[in-house]
């Protein structure tokens, strides 16, 4: 319905255009009617191009056919048969209107058919990320849920016959792994905060040291004792982002730093502010990353060769791949001389700054 | 004979229902339970709990609507359970007239904590004699709300009269989280423009003043999109409710 509007609409606009000119022309002496089939030409031309199908092209011709004979030949606001080449003008006027519309009908479906397979691969695309995330996510959460599973049924089948201490070593196994499936959970929640279609956040403008202290405050409530030493600019910073999921990566990579480097030094976490962008480094003093597996770090299938394998920080590392993205910023790894370091930026937006 | 406080927990979800309601009932509470929106209303008019525990997503009734319908009669502190992490929500639920929130998955001393502070303030309305207002004391601070004047290990703290203002609400509010609607409205009165952001440059400079490291902050923690919270005052801690 508001498409035929449309097209009736850019049809009589145009006619009603050409015909005022015509009328113009006409009045300001020029009696010539080829020269004034030449404005009704182009108006069909128009027409053509800009409405869909045929209807409207030919109609349009058919009116102009039409009005040149009555309006601009002798004699005039008459329908006359009888000129001379009556017919040619308009089979020719006939023929424009059809050709083009042909022509643009065409390119237009041309273009919606390039446009749907190149959804569609996004689509398929997107489909293989998705499988692939789900298939690492269910092989990691079986294995913290089969620990919880028969721990507690341990505990319940055998209440009588364990010994206090071994009833309170299940259960902490228990309350740790849950913990664990906590931390997974969160992470996988926080990527579905990332708008599917245009792979973009909401960002709003926040206090960097605020977002700072709340991702410690939350580490801090699974791992107590953890030491953290933050380096920022005195300066009040604000960097536009979506303050859950940046919380989520500075979580995931200071426990990183903080449980896998197997080191009992403090991290360090440096905030620098540069021209364009904020820089966060997270710098541990522990094993290194290793140098072989480093260039497919954030893919998903870093693990570490420790004994429990399954805590691998495969799927977390990716997933601050993939929010640092929808930030527009970087994320790097590498190792210094004495452990490992990440690096994240985040753009600065000019609108943001703010004077303080 | 030592009076318990009743506490109302509305949850749907039975096995948080049974965890929290062992939990309170160990540390000395006495504890009233409703699975559905109709049957918490129904004991709240019957019962008059001293505090209710309320999860959002309930499957009868929208959470909020208890609240509005509480609220309408009885300041009772309410604590909102919340599974979501949507901030909107919270601060919805907060400023229907919830006291505080508290988001799953919560630990136990989490929730006692934050069940005391709630009760304490719900208390505090009652006691409104002029000998009440003493110093906020927590760690080596301590603000003194008669003379205005707010130290660190004795040594005093010049603070602007905007920057006392806010601290001053957040310490007479302490232990609970102050939405930042809150705060402006108080601050700068109801017709302050509604963004926050002048909040948050007064709320960086404060922390420059008052913390050592203003990213891992000792007294105000910032809780994001929600508001502040300002660590409980240590002089109600050590008074539990069981000894009242």
């Amino acid at each position: 319905m508001k498409n035929l509007l449309k097209n009736l609409g850019t049809t009589l606009m145009f006619l009603a255009v050409s015909s005022v000119l015509s009328f113009l022309f006409f009045h300001l002496g020029n009696k010539n009617p080829a020269n004034i089939a030449l404005f009704y030409i182009l108006a069909l031309i128009l027409i053509a191009l800009n409405t869909d199908g045929y209807v409207y092209g030919i109609c349009a011709s058919i009116f102009c056919v039409a009005a040149v004979n009555i309006f601009f030949t002798y004699p005039f606001f008459k329908m006359d048969f009888t000129l001379d080449g009556y017919p040619v003008t308009f089979l020719v006027m006939l023929a424009v209107s059809i050709i083009t519309s042909t022509t643009t009908t065409r390119i237009k479906k041309q273009k919606e058919i390039l446009d749907e397979r190149e959804r569609k691969l996004a689509e398929t695309e997107k489909e293989r990320i998705r499988a692939n995330l789900l298939r690492a996510v269910s092989h990691d959460l079986r294995t913290p849920l089969t620990s919880i599973i028969g721990s507690s049924a341990s505990c319940m089948e055998d209440y009588e016959t364990l010994a206090d201490e071994e009833k309170l070593e299940l259960i902490t196994n228990i309350n740790e792994d849950a913990g664990w499936l906590l931390n997974m959970v969160e992470n996988l929640l926080t990527v579905t905060r990332i708008q599917d279609d245009s792979g973009k956040v909401k960002k709003s403008p926040e206090v960097v040291e605020e977002v700072i202290s709340e991702a410690i405050t939350r580490m801090r409530k699974r791992n107590p004792d953890i030491k953290i030493h933050v380096s920022m600019p005195q300066d009040f910073l604000m960097v536009p982002m979506d303050a859950t999921l940046i919380e989520q990566v500075l979580i995931n990579l200071l426990e990183n730093a903080c449980v896998h480097s197997q080191s009992v030094k403090p991290v360090d976490l440096t905030v620098a502010s540069e021209e364009d962008f904020v820089c966060f480094k997270i710098r541990d003093y522990g094993i290194g990353l290793d140098e072989m597996q480093l260039p497919y770090i954030f893919e998903g299938k870093y693990t570490c060769n420790t004994v429990d394998s399954y805590r691998g920080i495969g799927i977390g590392l990716s997933i601050c791949k993939t929010i640092i993205t929808a930030h527009s910023g970087t994320i790097t790894a590498s190792n210094h001389e004495n452990g490992a370091e990440f690096t994240f930026t985040l753009p600065k937006e000019r609108e943001y700054e703010y004077d303080a | 004979m030592t009076h318990k406080f009743t506490v109302l927990i509305i949850e749907d979800e039975k096995n948080i229902l049974t965890f929290v309601s062992k939990v309170l009932k160990k540390h000395e509470y006495k504890v009233l339970c409703a699975d559905t929106g109709k049957e918490a209303l129904s004991l709240i008019g019957s019962q008059c709990p001293d505090i209710i525990l309320l999860d959002l997503g309930l499957p009868d009734i929208d959470g909020s609507s208890i609240i509005r319908e509480v609220r309408a009669w009885s300041s009772t502190p309410i604590i909102v359970i919340s599974a979501r992490s949507a901030e909107k929500e919270k601060v919805a639920a907060l400023d229907l007239g919830a006291d505080d929130y508290i988001t799953k998955p919560f630990g136990t001393s989490e929730l006692l904590a934050r069940i005391r502070t709630s009760l304490r303030h719900s208390n505090r309305l009652y006691t409104e004699s002029s000998l009440y207002i003493r110093p906020y004391q927590c760690g080596s601070m301590l603000l003194d709300f008669s003379k205005r004047i707010l130290t660190i290990d004795g040594e005093e703290i010049h603070l602007t009269p905007i920057e006392y203002k806010i601290v001053a609400y957040l310490a007479q509010n302490s232990g609970k989280v102050i939405t930042y609607a809150a705060i402006l409205s108080n601050v700068w009165g109801p017709y302050a423009d509604s963004d926050n952001k002048i909040l948050r440059v007064n709320m960086a400079n404060i922390r420059r003043k008052l913390e050592k490291d203003p990213a891992q902050p000792q007294y105000i923690y910032t809780e994001v999109g929600v508001g502040y919270r300002m660590k409980e005052d240590e002089f109600d801690i050590t008074s539990s409710p069981s000894a009242e």
